[in-house]
């Protein structure tokens, strides 16, 4: 019913690899939500992401921003910053949320979970250099800590080392006096989220499950 | 005067004649099936009819509405994607835990607890509490029934004068119907379980109570005009074992023991309540207990395990949510019933909103006003899905594995999988609680870390 309809501007399902799980009545409906963060443009940029009043309060609002310019989640060959993403750009972060799905195999589930730890991964590491460093682990924290006036920097700092030689003796083992810790790796950090199946707490779903199809 | 005495016996004649006919039919088409557990299709056939009507209405309100310049309320204003209200601490919790095992309580920072803030920032950027007010171009299919939908205003007249005669059926048609099966069916409940209890225990007791049981069931699933889909029925459950499903309403219980044979678990109320559990527990063993008796945890624990070490007992039913939950998500699961080691039978129940809402708010509704409810909506269509067994692995404790199940569950349901306790569904998530989330967050943090440098 809502394919005869037709929304213009927003693309056909078949141009993504979206699984059929998706309806298009769920795509419509991020379409809307698009067209409204972008004020009826075609494109967004990061102003518009300001017009959420709920993402104000949460600590980090900027790296969650700046995950949806971040070309190595649009899928896209050059690396950097994008300055404006279109609806596509917008549905491709979104699937890095999508639901687990019923039929999938071993090497699929896996390569789902990848997916979306590579988006928490991508998070951490701000300068694509496909490793968090100290700095980047301790800017982090105290973008999370941040909520807090009273805490000081020099605390959140030590926090965040200590969490990071925490990780160096996951990743590493024991290291010798000399051994410099270059940085947590993608595998290391795979390594870290064993045991948290990330890919059931990892979505976000759409409220009104299409069930006619399984209840007769 | 002459003339109104042979009249009158006319109408009473006719009223009688009809009122026969009814019966019979009534016999013939829904009695008799249940005995036998067969079914004439009837009530899918009534199904897809329905569906016809609720589009074309859809589509007279959208052309209505359109015509007329009228927005349109969108019925779900909850929003478009599911929620969770979970507390910051539970779910830093529940992901350290199944991480690397380090509690909260023992300080630092942990890799994984970004996941947390960055979730909650995706569902905020996909949908806000400030723009599910109005939709101008599409509604829900709307299902004729005026308690889902907030459109309903004068459109057209041939929509009102079909959601009158929808009223008409319902309330004058359905409705008496449905309470005379409901009350057939739970007399011979009563009963037909009373006269078995009379038998000496043996092959014959069993083999009729479980056929007086599956036929009240089953009748009572017909007074509720309830339309289900049961997938894999090759994993119901089987002696022994306990069968763990999500919950709704009430109204589970019987979509569940129409199709299999289970034993109850639950308290003695009074009332019709009472009599029902007296009388069934004659003529198999349920295990009920006394109110004084469901505080006792262990004593609770103590006679679930003789239950299933009894391989001739029947698997117990349970649902360890402990209250009922809207059909879109699943709670914490109490973890009593996975403390007994016995092989646990997941089973997913979904309705479909469409045709009746089948969650029972308690705090909204009495029993009596959400079963007067259920009688008046078209009909109510679910879906079962039969999980295959699960155990309790070695390494996990009881806590982890009810997680385990919990996630089949909604993961072969589509419902959220969410991890707060269902108490909490009575009060609603305060906004000052999204600004406390970041400083308590930190206060985490930070508060342990001083609390270790200090000893």
């Amino acid at each position: 019913r809502a394919l005869q309809r037709g929304v213009p501007g927003a693309p056909c399902a078949r141009h993504f690899s979206f699984p059929p799980t998706v309806t298009s009545e769920q795509i419509e409906h991020l379409h809307r939500r698009f067209k409204q963060l972008s004020r009826d443009q075609l494109t967004i940029r990061k102003e518009n992401f300001d017009s959420i009043p709920d993402l104000e309060f949460n600590p980090i609002r900027g790296k969650i921003v700046h995950a949806f310019f971040d070309k190595r989640n649009l899928r896209q060959e050059s690396d950097g910053l994008a300055d404006e993403i279109n609806f596509e750009d917008f549905l491709t972060i979104m699937s890095y949320f999508r639901p687990i799905e019923m039929n999938m195999d071993e090497e699929q589930l896996d390569r789902f979970r990848k997916e979306k730890l590579k988006f928490l991964f991508h998070m951490y590491d701000s300068d694509h250099d496909g490793k968090i460093t100290l700095q980047e682990y301790r800017n982090v924290v105290e973008e999370l800590l941040s909520g807090n006036p009273h805490l000081e920097k020099e605390s959140a700092r030590s926090i965040a080392d200590g969490a990071m030689m925490e990780a160096a003796s996951i990743c590493v083992g024991q290291m010798g006096p000399d051994q410099v810790y270059e940085g947590i790796t993608f595998e290391d950090f795979l390594k870290m989220w064993q045991g948290i199946d990330i890919e059931t707490k990892m979505h976000v779903r759409f409220l009104n499950m299409e069930t006619i199809a399984h209840c007769y | 005067m002459f003339l109104l005495l042979p009249f009158d016996s006319l109408v009473v004649n006719l009223l009688g004649i009809s009122i026969t006919v009814l019966f019979t039919l009534l016999l013939v088409f829904i009695i008799v099936p249940a005995i036998f557990g067969v079914s004439f299709g009837i009530r899918k056939v009534y199904m897809k009819t329905l569906l016809k009507i609720f589009q074309w209405a859809t589509l007279r309100i959208e052309r209505g509405a359109k015509e007329k310049n009228h927005p349109l309320y969108k019925p779900y204003v909850n929003g478009i994607i599911a929620k969770e209200p979970t507390s910051l601490e539970e779910e830093i919790k529940e992901i350290r835990r199944s991480g690397s095992g380090k509690a909260l309580d023992t300080p630092e920072f942990e890799l994984s607890d970004i996941f947390y803030f960055c979730r909650k920032g995706i569902e905020t950027i996909m949908d806000d509490e400030v723009t599910k007010r109005f939709s101008a171009e599409e509604l829900e299919s709307w299902n004729l029934l005026s308690r889902t939908n907030y459109n309903f205003q004068y459109i057209s007249l041939r929509l009102t004068v079909l959601w009158g005669l929808g009223v008409l059926i319902r309330y004058c048609f359905l409705l008496p119907l449905r309470i005379v099966l409901a009350f057939t069916g739970i007399s011979l409940l009563v009963a037909g379980t009373t006269v078995v209890g009379y038998l000496p225990n043996g092959r014959c007791k069993e083999f009729l109570s479980k056929h007086v049981h599956l036929m009240c069931y089953r009748i009572c699933v017909r007074a509720l005009t309830a339309i289900i889909t049961y997938h894999d029925r090759e994993n119901r459950p089987r002696n022994g074992g306990i069968c763990v499903a999500n919950h709704t309403s009430p109204i589970d219980v019987i979509i569940l023991a129409s199709d299999g044979y289970y034993a109850m678990v639950g308290q003695i109320h009074g009332g019709l309540m009472g009599v029902i559990q007296r009388a069934m527990v004659k003529a198999c063993p349920h295990v009920w207990f006394e109110r004084s008796e469901v505080k006792d945890r262990h004593l609770v624990a103590k006679r679930l395990t003789e239950h299933v070490q009894d391989k001739s007992k029947l698997p117990i039913l349970i649902f360890p949510e402990g209250t009922c939950i809207n059909n879109t998500s699943v709670m914490m699961f109490k973890k009593g019933s996975f403390e007994i080691g016995a092989t646990v039978y997941p089973v997913a129940i979904k309705y479909d909103p469409q045709f009746g809402d089948a969650f029972w708010n308690s705090s909204k509704y009495g029993m009596v006003t959400y079963l007067l409810r259920m009688m008046t909506s078209w009909a109510i269509v679910c879906s079962v899905w039969y999980l295959p067994p699960m155990t309790r692995q070695p390494e996990e404790d009881a806590v982890q594995f009810a997680n385990r199940v919990k996630s089949a569950i909604a993961r072969q349901g589509g419902l959220v999988d969410l991890l707060w306790d269902g108490g909490l569904k009575r009060e609603k998530v305060k906004d000052t609680f999204k600004e406390e989330q970041q400083k308590l967050y930190s206060k985490m943090i930070v508060g342990n870390h001083e609390d270790r440098s200090r000893s």
